[in-house]
């Protein structure tokens, strides 16, 4: 078996770190939704009429669930967990078709969509 | 005796007596019993057994309403009971008379031991008859006696004379008995000398062959016919001054007699034994017996053939002075145990069976004096009582029980009290009756009530606020209905008692009043307690205030206490009202953000709790919208992007 190039390894250990702490990174500030605009609860609470249509990101802290309707869905209160979107509470709605069990203190990135005013969830993942 | 308390207690039975009631009589006089319609006796057991025990006719009792006194049950007419009273009242006040009692006393005595029929005989009947005569005088100077000496000594000197006439009259009698005498003899002896002359005449007419009677003679037939005449007039005056004498004898009599009885009834029980004394030796046996004012003297005692002698009429005095002497004893002795009442009773009793005695008039001025008092209390504890005037009987009451502690209060206060409950029963009734509009029953209650106790307070109130009431209801009527028209539940809230008055049998307003009350009560009662939590907790407060605003939002008092707290809860009341305009315009998911928020801020709200909930299940149960029916027409802007 021939014997790899050392020029080759020497420059592909390093590369392959970077590649492996960008995705890191990208994970952690983003993951699979960082090409979605965050979620402004301010902005939302002020005048939710000009985010109807809108899909975002939100990383949020699930408080409690404050309602339930089978076969319709749930209303999690969620609190942001970056502290410049303030502490308030925010109500999201999950489709029951989103079959994931939610325990009060998890951290979901959700990915919303302003449905007039509801703040649907279509997609999430925990980080 | 008839007294206060008597007249009082029958009439306060009368007053609440059930025929007072049903037929509408004011009562019988004073003191008369009150029979019940229905057969049955309402008559108080205390009056009847005071009256048993006053009126009992083996003691002695005073009737001051017929001006009489009962004494071995018979009656003493003591004149027109106003002047009765006067003179009981004029006694009471009076001082104790300035001289000395007891040498009356001894006075009177003396003149009864002169003329006692130990002391007569035929040497002293003269002197004695004259010395007592002389001592009447001497008695006329004491006040006690009142003069009634000298009447009794002008009589005996009225009989001495006429005893004088008598004689002069019997000397008279015998003068013309002789005269007559010697007429008879003049007339008898003329007579035989015409028959001896006549015999005379007819023998020598038979000796002359003569018929005898033809020889008769009238010679001294006129004469004689004179002399018979003067005797026969003679005769007649005997006659007549016969009879003069027999009418000054009876009249003598009858005077004297008079003079016994009147002093008697006039009660002056010492003057009729020294005249009965002075009688007894003017007087021959034979006209003891007492011819005038038998029938009264009769009436003192219950036997059919009783004669009325002199000896009755003494003894009748006797026991006069012994039974007053003993009242007047019984009297002391009550007043000394504090019995002033009783003692009051037994005074009054023993003054009009002895008013002139003078243990009574002799009687401790202090004593009488507080007896005099207790009597005007006690009369116009009767008038009160008479008038049904039951707010000042109770006044006069405790004045008479303040003086003597024994007047049976008890059972004029059990009065009093029946009667003012029956009054106020009826007028119970004619309020009811009122409420039911069944007006002649209510009127008859009424009545009913005044005649129980005509100066019940509560029937002028009744009368005044049936007055004012026609008044209100012709005013407040049309201001509740604009009031309730214009929503001014708050002003209307603030008359409540006034439109209640008004509104009592208005069915249709009277719902909405209590309506408005029980809502504006709730309202006030919430602002009190917003008030007290505004300092502490002004987020509860607000929710308070909102709680408020669902039942009247316009309320002034709830709109001031919210601009006062409002300040304090700036955000959260934004974000409530926020959440409460999104909800309405059905953005269900905004309002229940604001809401979210809201709660936030008060963890503890009920109202944010329950919109949350209330919200949160609305939108889980909401379907994803095929197409957004925003009523927000929206805004062609451009999110601005927000930065991490």
């Amino acid at each position: 078996m021939a014997k790899p190039n050392p020029l080759l390894i020497a420059l592909g250990i390093p590369a392959a770190v970077l590649i492996l702490l960008g995705v890191i990174l990208m994970n952690r500030q983003g993951g699979k939704f960082a090409n979605l605009p965050p979620f402004s609860p301010e902005a939302y609470r002020k005048d939710w009429a000009t985010l109807q249509g809108n899909a975002y990101v939100f990383a949020a802290q699930v408080d409690r669930q404050l309602a339930y309707v089978e076969g319709a869905g749930r209303v999690l209160s969620v609190k942001p967990v970056d502290g410049a979107n303030g502490t308030a509470a925010v109500p999201l709605r999950v489709p029951a078709e989103l079959e994931v069990n939610f325990e009060s203190g998890q951290r979901y990135r959700f990915k919303l969509r302003v449905r007039r005013d509801i703040l649907e969830v279509e997609d999430l993942e925990t980080f | 005796m008839r007294t206060p308390i008597l007249a009082l207690l029958a009439v306060l039975s009368t007053a609440i007596s059930p025929s007072a009631y049903g037929q509408g009589t004011v009562g019988g006089q004073p003191g008369a019993a009150v029979n019940a319609g229905g057969g049955g006796d309402y008559r108080s057991t205390t009056s009847e057994n005071m009256a048993d025990r006053l009126f009992d006719v083996n003691s002695d009792s005073v009737d001051m309403e017929n001006g009489s006194m009962q004494w071995k049950g018979k009656t003493f007419n003591l004149g027109n009971s106003r002047m009765m009273r006067a003179r009981f009242e004029r006694y009471l006040a009076a001082p104790a008379p300035a001289q000395d009692t007891a040498r009356y006393l001894a006075l009177l005595a003396r003149i009864e031991a002169l003329l006692s029929p130990a002391a007569i005989n035929e040497r002293t009947w003269a002197p004695n008859q004259q010395e007592a005569f002389n001592l009447l005088f001497e008695a006329a100077k004491y006040e006690q006696d009142g003069e009634s000496s000298l009447t009794l000594a002008s009589q005996v000197r009225k009989v001495w004379e006429q005893r004088v006439e008598f004689r002069n009259m019997g000397v008279t009698h015998n003068q013309l008995e002789d005269l007559r005498r010697k007429q008879e003899g003049v007339v008898k002896n003329r007579g035989e000398q015409m028959e001896i002359a006549n015999d005379e005449r007819a023998q020598q007419s038979e000796k002359k062959g003569k018929g005898g009677a033809m020889l008769k003679s009238s010679a001294g037939t006129t004469e004689l016919g004179y002399r018979v005449k003067d005797e026969q007039k003679t005769q007649a005056e005997i006659v007549a001054n016969q009879a003069r004498m027999t009418a000054l004898a009876l009249q003598a009599q009858v005077e004297f007699q008079s003079q016994i009885v009147q002093h008697l009834l006039a009660r002056r029980y010492r003057h009729c034994i020294l005249a009965c004394a002075f009688y007894r030796v003017m007087f021959k046996s034979q006209n003891q017996n007492v011819r005038v004012g038998a029938k009264e003297v009769k009436e003192f005692f219950p036997i059919s053939d009783y004669v009325p002698t002199l000896e009755s009429l003494d003894g009748l005095c006797r026991e006069a002075i012994n039974d007053v002497a003993v009242g007047m004893r019984s009297v002391d002795d009550l007043y000394r145990q504090g019995e002033v009442y009783g003692a009051f009773e037994r005074l009054q009793e023993t003054y009009f069976l002895g008013e002139y005695e003078p243990i009574v008039q002799g009687y401790d001025p202090a004593k009488k004096r507080i007896m005099l008092l207790l009597w005007r209390d006690l009369r116009e504890l009767q008038r009160v009582g008479d008038e049904r005037d039951l707010a000042n009987v109770e006044q006069y009451l405790n004045q008479v029980v303040a003086i003597a502690k024994d007047f049976p209060a008890a059972a004029v206060r059990s009065k009093v009290e029946a009667a003012r409950s029956a009054s106020n029963m009826q007028l119970l009734a004619a309020r009811q009756a009122v409420l039911q509009k069944d007006m002649p029953k209510a009127e008859a209650a009424i009545e009913r009530a005044a005649k129980i106790w005509p100066q019940n307070p509560a029937i002028q109130d009744f009368a005044k606020q049936a007055i004012d009431r026609q008044d209100v209801l012709a005013q407040k009527i049309p201001e509740f209905d604009q009031l309730y028209a214009d929503g001014k539940r708050r002003d209307i809230f603030n008359r409540r008692d006034e439109f209640a008055v008004a509104l009592i049998q208005d069915q249709d307003r009277l719902p909405k009043l209590k309506e408005v009350v029980a809502k504006i009560g709730e309202i006030e009662a919430i602002l009190m307690q917003a008030g007290s939590l505004s300092g502490s907790n002004p987020y509860l407060a607000w929710d308070l205030l909102q709680r408020a605003r669902e039942i009247d939002a316009n309320d002034f008092n709830l709109a001031r206490t919210t601009a006062d707290i409002a300040p304090l809860v700036a955000e959260y009341a934004r974000l409530q009202g926020q959440g409460t305009r999104y909800e309405k315009e059905g953005n269900d998911a905004a309002a229940l953000t604001a809401w979210m928020a809201a709660l936030d801020l008060n963890p503890v709200s009920e109202i944010c709790n329950a919109a949350v909930k209330r919200l949160a299940g609305k939108v889980a149960g909401a379907m994803a919208p095929v197409a957004p029916p925003s009523n927000d027409p929206g805004t062609l802007e451009i999110p601005e992007v927000p930065t991490r």
